[in-house]
């Protein structure tokens, strides 16, 4: 049975995230709260190796995340629902290409996914921030790395390495966690 | 002459296997490796292919590959540029999951992967910086940006059910427009 769920939960996110990447992360949220196959402190470790891993960021976490459940099975399950309904979609539309862009439906639609989408990550980061950001060593962390963000463009690598070394310093000097 | 979909696989491995970061950094990539490597396709179809990948469900770098794929050989070129863009990552990640699984619990791993955690959180960040200058083009889709977040925090509405409203309310929203002359 679990395998059937995995397929319909992955299925899902490849039909339903909009925006890439990092849109799947709402329905990875999800599916830790409601069917808990990893924690959702599992998600973030997933989401820092995936991205800097070869490989789409979104392939990458469905093959994660289906590991973490029950091993190869299942990331083989998940892996192959997350992208399947890219696979229906684009042979369906791709003999349509500029028509299916123009339309007013589509178009329309579009309007209105992407504020939904951006709002499902923001709300994965504001719960994050709130589970995680809970002493003030962390808090310093995260400051700064945010003051990066806002001030210069850095790549994913870089948060990730100064992070984990901040990490592993304040380890060393008995601060972390 | 005929492109054989073993040569579509294998180009699309390639790609899986040596981009990092998923759907916006692809477009170097793909015009390296299907237009000035191999002419599988002009600089207008990559352009195109991109610009609707972006507006269709799914990851954008997927949605591209299998675009490329079915132009090059119909459903089996799709099938085969499908299977080569998930390869290297997955055989990748699932061995890195097993190596992370076996040393998880050791001492500086977990101080590291406690300071990862907020290194996450900034790239999230961004991830919503960036789309937001792409989502909110006018009042309207502030204030609907705002109503989705309120109603995800505060009544713990999953994804499914704010992806399909927020359809309707987009459709809807511009059905009004049109109704009243203004767009």
């Amino acid at each position: 049975m679990i395998y059937f769920y995995m397929f319909k939960e992955f299925f899902k996110i490849g039909l339903l995230s909009f925006g890439g990447g990092f849109a799947t992360l709402p329905f990875l949220y999800h599916i830790a709260e409601k069917y808990h196959w990893y924690s959702v402190e599992e998600l973030t470790q997933m989401l820092a190796i995936s991205s800097i891993t070869p490989g789409p960021v979104g392939i990458n976490m469905a093959t994660y995340a289906g590991m973490k459940t029950q091993g190869l099975i299942t990331a083989v399950i998940a892996t192959i629902s997350i992208i399947l309904p890219s696979l229906f979609i684009v042979i369906a539309i791709s003999k349509l290409l500029k028509k299916f862009s123009d339309n007013f439906y589509v178009k329309s639609a579009i309007y209105g996914l992407k504020p939904a989408s951006c709002a499902l990550i923001a709300a994965v980061a504001l719960k994050l921030i709130k589970s995680s950001v809970t002493t003030i060593w962390g808090g310093l962390i995260f400051g700064t790395l945010l003051l990066i963000l806002f001030t210069k463009k850095k790549s994913p690598v870089f948060y990730l390495v100064v992070s984990g070394l901040a990490g592993l310093l304040l380890n060393i000097v008995g601060k972390a966690q | 002459m005929k492109i054989r979909l073993w040569e579509i696989f294998k180009v699309f491995t390639k790609i899986g296997a040596i981009l990092i970061g998923g759907g916006y950094v692809i477009l170097p990539i793909l015009k390296e490796e299907v237009i000035e490597k191999r002419n599988w396709i002009s600089e207008d179809e990559l352009v195109d292919y991109y610009a609707i990948s972006q507006s269709l469900p799914g990851l954008i770098a997927a949605n591209i590959s299998i675009f490329i794929g079915y132009k090059l050989r119909g459903k089996f070129g799709a099938l085969a540029a499908t299977i080569g863009i998930i390869t290297a990552p997955f055989i990748c990640i699932a061995s890195i999951a097993t190596i992370v699984s076996k040393i998880i619990g050791w001492p500086p791993l977990e101080s590291i992967l406690w300071g990862v955690d907020f290194g996450v959180i900034v790239l999230i960040i961004a991830s919503v910086q960036e789309l937001w200058s792409k989502a909110i083009s006018d009042k309207f889709a502030l204030f609907m940006f705002f109503v989705f977040l309120f109603s995800i925090l505060k009544w713990k509405i999953p994804p499914t059910p704010i992806i399909l409203s927020s359809i309707v309310i987009g459709i809807l929203y511009k059905l009004v427009l049109k109704k009243r002359g203004l767009e």
